[in-house]
């Protein structure tokens, strides 16, 4: 049992159907329902809308009501793509999305999610995306097959490794960047070697792949040497994802930076920290700094370890696993879901830089 | 004022039973409210002649309706229909929980003598448990026949009462057909009386037929004066008990000679 709050199926959903470059995505549900998660993909140009049910839907039934907003949506947007997802109102009282969806002449480019909050893991929702988007032909079985797999081992890997392992995780403050920033660049400054692991999970990767442009400046400011492992190959994923991949390795290529190690792609962060993991281990460096989803590459207590990562809770996770430091970089969607993709400056990063600038 | 809840198996004859009930009461001088729970809207047909407008329908129109827009008076009795969805859609549930809240907002219900609500077959949900859940009735008056599936029925409405803590006055005995020595035996078993037994009539039939309740259209038949005296008993019975309920072998030893079902085997 978890007791404390964790992300769920109809965010995770949203997220699928988001890199699956739908137009649109419909919630069924009350309006106030994943209004976060909403509010963030707005930002990266979904339009999203909400069924807004009241009482009168949940006794009399909403599908007439979804009818009407899927037309009104289509007449106002023409999106060429609509996900529509369920919540726990519509699907407990038994709301057919499909039915609503023929109604509103739609169907045959609605990806129809039935899910809800109650429904599990938050993965769960993102698999019956996926599903749907192989039985309308989106994505070929072999994608499905690699994207599920790596879906059950993010599951696997919250429940052992994660926040869900613990019944109560309280909230921690992480280690003050400064004071690892001069951890870091103590290290360079002494010679060491220091492997440099971006294990991001998707969107994040702008933020957290500034850790890779904060390490190099400040080694060729103090010495040092640094090996770059990333899951950022550019010819996994959907087409979305592949993209991001691309514009990240473009830009540090074109500060000449060169990943000596790519482990997979951005939507599979389970496997590729195993892949990191064996790499680290291979050869141990000095010093390793893991930033995205550092508890995905297990080898604390194995190498020296700075694990960077979103959210205090993550943090806490992080410090209580054994990792030597932990620094939280707040809000890592906000800061990377936008319009404009590019690598964004991160809280260590930046003090990275001051500190090897600054000879501290 | 004493507030009551029928419940039972589909079909088992509730909402004729709490028409006449409350019929009878009325007719004796008491000021009664009738609240009906079933989507179907059937309470009340039979006490006012015609279909009233359902309080959820009202309401999808304008979020405060005053009471007499869904409050009809007929004989001495207050009849109210909450209304519900049509079937397989939305959730009638929760529509019993808007609808009597709502109703409780406007009606204060010790205005009245005596109160009943008709409430939808069997305990499946929470929304179908609200009446006893928030204590709106005092408690609940099983309505059982004699065969298994009814008694069945009520004895998993046991089963919900007792989870729920909630109180029950006790069994009426709707349409025996020669099995009184079980239904005499669950009642002693979950620890709640019969507080009447109700024979099948024509004249209900007929009543039906002509929208009235049998006390009304057949005032001095021999099945009139059966409700009149069992709504009387009703009105008196003392406190209620939380029942017992029994588990799957204990009833089917009750109605079964082989309650093994070892003759089923081959």
């Amino acid at each position: 049992m978890v007791l404390h709050p964790r992300p769920g199926p109809i965010a995770a959903a949203m997220y699928t159907l988001r890199d699956l470059d739908v137009e649109a995505i419909v919630l069924h549900g009350p309006s106030g329902c994943c209004f976060g998660p909403a509010r963030l993909l707005e930002r990266d140009g979904v339009r999203v809308f909400t069924t807004a049910l009241s009482d009168n839907e949940i006794v009399f039934g909403g599908e007439e009501r979804l009818s009407r907003v899927l037309r009104r949506i289509d007449e106002a947007f023409r999106p060429r793509l609509i996900g529509l997802v369920g919540t726990c109102t519509s699907m407990i009282i038994g709301e057919n999305l499909r039915r609503a969806a023929e109604e509103a002449g739609v169907a045959d480019r609605t990806i129809c999610c039935n899910i809800h909050n109650c429904a599990g893991d938050n993965t769960v929702g993102a698999i019956e995306v996926l599903r749907e988007a192989l039985g309308m032909g989106l994505i070929s079985k072999e994608e499905f097959e690699r994207q599920r797999h790596a879906l059950e081992m993010a599951t696997r890997l919250e429940r052992t490794r994660g926040t869900a392992r613990m019944e109560y995780l309280p909230d921690g403050p992480g280690d003050d960047p400064k004071a690892v920033a001069r951890e870091v660049v103590k290290s360079l400054r002494n010679g060491e070697r220091i492997a440099c692991v971006l294990n991001a999970k998707k969107e994040t990767a702008f933020l957290f792949a500034d850790l890779m442009l904060a390490l190099a400046e400040a080694r060729d400011e103090v010495g040092g040497r640094i090996e770059f492992v990333a899951n950022l190959d550019p010819n996994v994923g959907l087409p979305r994802i592949r993209g991001y991949s691309k514009t990240i390795l473009e830009e540090l290529s074109a500060r000449g930076i060169h990943v000596d190690l790519l482990t997979g792609g951005l939507d599979e962060y389970p496997v590729t920290g195993e892949r990191a993991r064996e790499a680290i281990l291979s050869s141990p460096p000095e010093l390793a700094v893991i930033a995205g989803v550092p508890h995905a590459v297990a080898v604390e207590g194995r190498v020296r370890t700075i694990a960077v990562t979103s959210g205090s809770r993550a943090t806490s996770n992080l410090k209580s696993l054994g990792y030597d430091y932990a620094v939280n970089e707040p809000g890592a969607h906000r800061v990377s879901l936008g319009r404009e993709k590019r690598i964004r400056r991160s809280l260590l990063g930046s003090a990275i830089r001051k500190a090897a600038r600054e000879g501290l | 004022m004493r507030s009551v809840a029928v419940y039972g198996k589909g079909g088992i004859g509730k909402s004729t039973l709490a028409s006449n009930m409350a019929r009878a009461l009325g007719k004796a001088g008491l000021k009664v409210l009738i609240v009906g729970c079933d989507p179907k809207c059937d309470s009340t047909m039979n006490i006012t002649g015609k279909r009233i407008p359902p309080l959820l329908e009202l309401m999808r129109e304008d979020r405060n309706p005053p009471p007499d827009t869904f409050l009809f008076r007929a004989n001495n009795v207050w009849c109210v229909e909450i209304g519900g969805p049509e079937p397989g859609v939305g959730c009638a549930g929760r529509g019993i929980i808007v609808g009597v809240n709502y109703l409780l907002k406007k009606l204060d219900l010790r205005d009245f003598d005596f109160v009943v609500f008709d409430v939808p077959a069997d305990i499946v949900c929470g929304g179908l448990a609200a009446v006893v859940k928030e204590g709106y009735a005092e408690g609940v008056i099983l309505v059982t026949s004699d065969d298994f599936m009814s008694v069945y029925a009520a004895n998993n409405l046991c089963r919900g009462l007792s989870a729920l803590r909630a109180k029950a006055f006790g069994l009426l005995y709707n349409m025996p057909a020669g099995g009184a020595e079980q239904v005499q035996e669950f009642s002693r078993r979950v620890g709640l009386p019969i507080l009447g037994i109700v024979p099948y009539s024509e004249e209900i039939v007929r009543a039906n037929k002509m929208r009235k309740t049998v006390v009304e259209a057949y005032p001095d038949s021999r099945i009139s004066k059966v409700l009149e005296s069992v709504s009387s008993s009703i009105l008196g019975v003392e406190g209620g008990r939380i029942p017992r309920w029994l588990s799957i072998e204990e009833l089917e030893e009750i109605f079964h000679e082989d309650p093994s079902g070892d003759h089923l085997r081959d």
